[in-house]
Formats: structure tokens, sequence, C-alpha cells
């Protein structure tokens, strides 16, 4: 237990050297993609571009959440073995406030113009495709206590507030116990987590309901939240395998990991496999037997154009079953893949992969053309969702290896109370 | 009585030894032979070359049985024998079949596991020649003892003794069969 702690020191300024140098490129790469997707305002339709970097916002907040409600998990449910790689975790959560920073061109888009940029029903005079507009509609109007703009700014607001604060008190205490190691800290972050979790749920199932559901506000669906959080904490734990495949590879795991650590988190993604196909197969297998046009028109939109003929989202909708269930369930029922770097490398990227086909899916149908059938997935929108995953992406990177190499805290929270439970994990 | 006895037990005194123990013992190629200690002990499935349990795959055989009996059963009663439309719904679909099929599958998957653990460790067992052995409930307290049978290949009287001696066995003791 003393090797990995004792080199240490010596590694710390080399490897914090390095990162400060990777989180430069990061920022760098960051701001040319932003740069294109504004680029992109200037070429093609506003709203193209607004609801593609709706994509790649959403997309790197998921990870950001998945992480916070971990690292809270970790802390409820007095875990052991994620002991580790909880810090990197914590590094993570530092994206939060640069996502809100990147997330106030879209809440401006409110009153810029109808204000319709990105949600609908933001301005009363939208016209709705077949039937009036949205002030008209009596399904606006019995949901405009909910949604109307001040309610989304303010509750936007207060997502990040309540997530950049948990994350600001959960690193704190962490970082602190690595100086002092007092106990106390653990009981910070149990206390932290208590409370933070029912927040953290309400916020980011809200979240998701205000920023995509609320796209296709006519639609309900009473397991989005879930759903969201299911694609949370998956892209979470793939985010988890890559820093832990880099720091393996860079040398600062050396001695630190072992199988069973690869192990655990590859169980807990596979679980997570099955737990976000059982929440969306819910939510399909719901609407699909119920049958009520107020739900269904939501799949049918992903389905079939308006004369009957299949779009290209179909069989988009069919790769999310295949490609977020079936292919990763199927490779990680074996132990050798879940339990090496070798195996859960591969699966991982997949993973994060067909998350962001899941939220273009769940977002980009929300555009549509003079028929109102939803512009294809094969676009140039495509372009601009991947322009803004590279810029936000690149923020969030950044954030993630500045706090590496210049928070002061250690690889691994050396004096946690379950820190050597951890390094001599053993299932 | 057979001539042939059910082994050689050796009792050593503490993890640590039992685990040089187990290495040298799997190093010979000894197969049939087992561990007895009162806890668990980290590693030691390694120290005795333990491959991972064949269990998993009785799992998956009995989830995939499952699945296929819950797809079966709900097409076969409503799209064959006795044809019923309901809500509107085709007479069958894999839709409305995948609940049952799905909890078919965690419960087959449950069986097929249970009935893998039995099956390969032999169970039920009522008796054990290990229990034969005068101090063998040392085992569940402080003592830790390695029995190699005498089915075992390379099982040989001397040899074998010889082994477990080097490896720091003590009370070396031929277990009735």
């Amino acid at each position: 237990m003393s090797a990995p702690v004792a080199t240490l020191p010596v590694s710390a300024d080399a490897a914090a050297s390095s990162s400060a140098s990777t989180a430069n490129k990061a920022l760098i790469i960051g701001f040319v993609g932003l740069a294109v997707t504004a680029l992109g305002l200037f070429v093609d339709d506003t709203h193209h571009v607004a609801l593609s970097y709706l994509v790649g916002i959403t997309y790197w907040t998921a990870i950001a959440i998945g992480m916070l409600m971990l690292v809270m998990i970790h802390h409820i449910v007095d875990a052991g073995w994620s002991t580790v790689i909880r810090r990197q975790f914590e590094h993570g959560l530092s994206a939060f406030k640069w996502l809100f920073i990147l997330f106030l061109p879209l809440a401006a888009t409110a009153f810029i113009g109808g204000g319709d940029t990105v949600w609908p029903w933001m301005n009363p005079a939208h016209v709705l495709h077949g039937h009036g507009t949205v002030e008209t509609d009596i399904l606006y109007q019995k949901k405009a206590a909910f949604l109307n703009v001040p309610m989304f700014v303010g509750a936007t607001l207060l997502f990040f507030a309540i997530w950049t604060g948990l994350s600001a008190r959960l690193r704190k205490a962490s970082f602190a116990q690595d100086a002092d190691g007092s106990v106390g800290w653990t009981g910070m972050n149990r206390q932290t987590a208590a409370l933070g979790i029912p927040l953290g749920a309400l916020s980011l199932s809200f979240a998701a309901i205000y920023w995509v559901k609320s796209l296709e506000y006519h639609w309900f669906s009473t397991m989005y939240g879930v759903w969201f959080f299911a694609n949370c904490i998956r892209a979470a734990l793939a985010c988890g395998v890559f820093i832990m495949v880099w720091l393996t590879a860079r040398g600062d795991y050396r001695g630190v990991l072992n199988k069973n650590h690869w192990h655990c988190i590859g169980t807990l993604g596979h679980a997570f496999v099955i737990f976000w196909a059982y929440v969306t197969f819910s939510q399909y297998f719901l609407i699909w037997n119920a049958n009520v046009p107020e739900e269904t028109f939501w799949y049918n939109l992903r389905e079939v154009m308006h004369d009957g003929t299949p779009s290209q989202w179909k069989y988009v909708g069919l790769f999310i079953l295949f490609g977020h269930f079936f292919i990763p369930f199927l490779y990680l029922l074996s132990f050798r893949r879940k339990s090496t770097a070798k195996g859960l490398f591969p699966i991982s990227v997949w993973i994060v992969g067909v998350i962001l086909v899941d939220l273009c899916y769940n977002i980009l149908p929300a555009l549509k053309d003079g028929n109102g059938d939803p512009l294809p997935f094969f676009s140039l929108n495509l372009l601009w969702v991947g322009a803004s995953v590279v810029g936000v992406g690149g923020v969030c990177v950044w954030a993630y290896l500045r706090s590496l190499a210049d928070s002061g805290a250690k690889l691994i929270p050396i004096r946690d109370p379950r820190i050597k439970e951890s390094l001599t994990y053993h299932e | 009585m057979s001539a042939q006895p059910h082994g050689l037990i050796a009792t050593f005194d503490s993890a640590a030894a039992i685990y040089h123990a187990a290495e040298q013992v799997r190093d010979a190629g000894y197969k049939r032979w087992d561990c007895i200690t009162p806890c668990p002990i980290h590693g030691l499935d390694g120290a005795m070359g333990v491959r991972r349990s064949r269990v998993p795959s009785f799992s998956l055989a009995g989830g995939i049985t499952g699945f296929c009996t819950g797809m079966t059963m709900i097409w076969w009663t409503g799209a064959v024998d006795y044809k019923l439309t309901v809500g509107g719904k085709p007479l069958f679909s894999p839709m409305f079949a995948f609940p049952i099929s799905y909890e078919l599958t965690i419960l087959f998957t449950a069986f097929a596991t249970i009935f893998g653990i039995f099956v390969l460790n032999r169970l039920p067992m009522h008796h054990h020649p290990v229990l034969k052995y005068d101090h063998i409930i040392r085992g569940l307290d402080d003592k830790f003892f390695v029995v190699i049978e005498a089915a075992d290949p390379k099982f040989d009287g001397k040899a074998t003794r010889a082994l477990l001696e080097q490896a720091g066995g003590k009370n070396i003791t031929e277990l009735e069969a």
C-alpha cells in the first residue's frame, strides 16, 4: 500500500506540467469547435445550429452530472473500491461553472427575436404545424405555469447553482482531507451526498424536461428524467474508464489499480446498460400499449414521414436499440472483457458514441420541414453537433486537466479512511 | 475397509503458511486437492491455481432458455392456441411479450445458477471423508488444512507426504475413505 503513495511526490511535478500543457491543447481544440459552431450561425439556419449546440451542451452536462451522482453515491453507500477513482470524478466536476457559461447563449435565445430559436413554446406567436399558434394551444395554456421564460431561466440558474454548489462542497472536503487527514471531511461529504442525491435527482430530471423534453411540449413521459439519469451515469462511467486507461498509460495509476477495480467499473457499467434498457423500453412500451395520440406522436415523428414512408430516424431508433443495449449487454457478459482495460476501452468508446446518437434522437427531430416532418438525421446538422461536442468537450476536458494539475490535490485521496481498502481491493 | 485412503491432510497455523503451501502443491501439479480455512483468504484461489467457475455458463444457458420460453409461450397462447385481439394490438408482438420474457429470463437464470452450483459441487453431499478427521473442527476456528486426495493421478503416499512436510504442514494424517 505504501509503494504507490511514496512514489507520488516524485512523479507529481512532471505529471502536473504534462497535464497543464495537455489542458491548453484541449482548450484550443474547444475554442476551434465553438468557433466552427459560431460560424454555422452565418452559413446555416440559426435554429439548426442552436439545437445542435443544445446537443453538445446536454451531452457534456450529462457526463458531469453522472460524475456528480457517482461521487455522491460513493459517499452515501460508504463505498470502498471506488476511492482511488473518485478523485478523478471530483476533478471532472470543475466543469460545471464553464458549462453554465456555455449554456448562457442558449438561455439568451429566449430574449432574442421571437424567443423560439430553440424552444418553440417561448414564442406565443410560434405557428404550430396544422393548428394555430402556441398562445391559442390548449395544451400550452394548461402547461403555461411551468413552461414560461422566467421559470425556465430561474430553473436553469437553480440547476447550475445546485450542481456547482454540491461540486464545490464535495471537492473542498475531499481536497482538504489530503492535507489534514481529518475524518470529519468524510462525514461532511456524506452529509452533502445525503442532501445532494435528492437535489441532484430532481435537478437532472427537470433539466431534461426543460431543456430536451419541452422541445415537443405536447408530449409527456414520466420516465424521461430516469432515462436521462441512466445516460448520465453510463457516460460518466465510460469517461471514468478513459481516465483510468489514460492515467495507467501515463504511469500515474501504476500500482494503484488492480484487476478488481476494472471489474467493478465494468460490472457497474453493465448494470447500467440494463437499467437504461429497462427505462427506455418501459417508456416506449407504455406509450405503445396505451396508444394515446398525445404520446404516440413523439415516436411517430421518429419513425414515419407525413406520407407514411419510413424516415431516417426509424433506423436511428433501431440503431439505438441494438447499439445502446444489445451490443454492450452481450459484450459485457464476458468476465474477461469487463475486467480488463483492453476489454473495457473499446466498449466505452462505443457507449459514449451511442449516447450522443441517443441525445440527437431526442433533440434534433424538433427541427421540422414544411410538412412537419423532422429533418433527416444525416444532414449538415451533424457537423454542427460534432463541432459543439468538440467545442464544449474541449472546455470540459480543459477544466478537468486544469483541476488535475493545479488544484494541489493528490492523484488519489491518500488520507481517505477507505484508501487502504481501495488500494488492496479484492472482490 | 478399502486399503486405499481418501487422501492426506496437513495442518497449517496461519493464512500465510497455507497460502505458500498452496502455491507449492499447485506447482507440483496436483489437481484433486483442496484448502480448508476458517475464513476467506484473499488470493488463495490464485495460489491454488483455481480457474474461474463454470457456473456462468449454466446461468447464460438458463437465461437464453427463459427468454425463448417467454417469447414462445406468449406467441403460442396468443397467436396460435387461442387467438384473441386485445386493445387493437396484433396477435403477437415482441413488444408485449417482452416483460414476460424478461421475467422468465431472470427466473430461469436464477434457477440455472443454483442448479449449476449444485451440479458442479456435487451437492447435496451428506458426508465427506474429511469430516472423519478428529481435528477438522479447528478448521472453523483457527487452523488451516490442505487435503490432497488419493484419487489425484500424481498422488503417491510417500512423495505427497514429503511435499506437504516440505511445505510446512504439520500432523500429516491419512484420511479414511
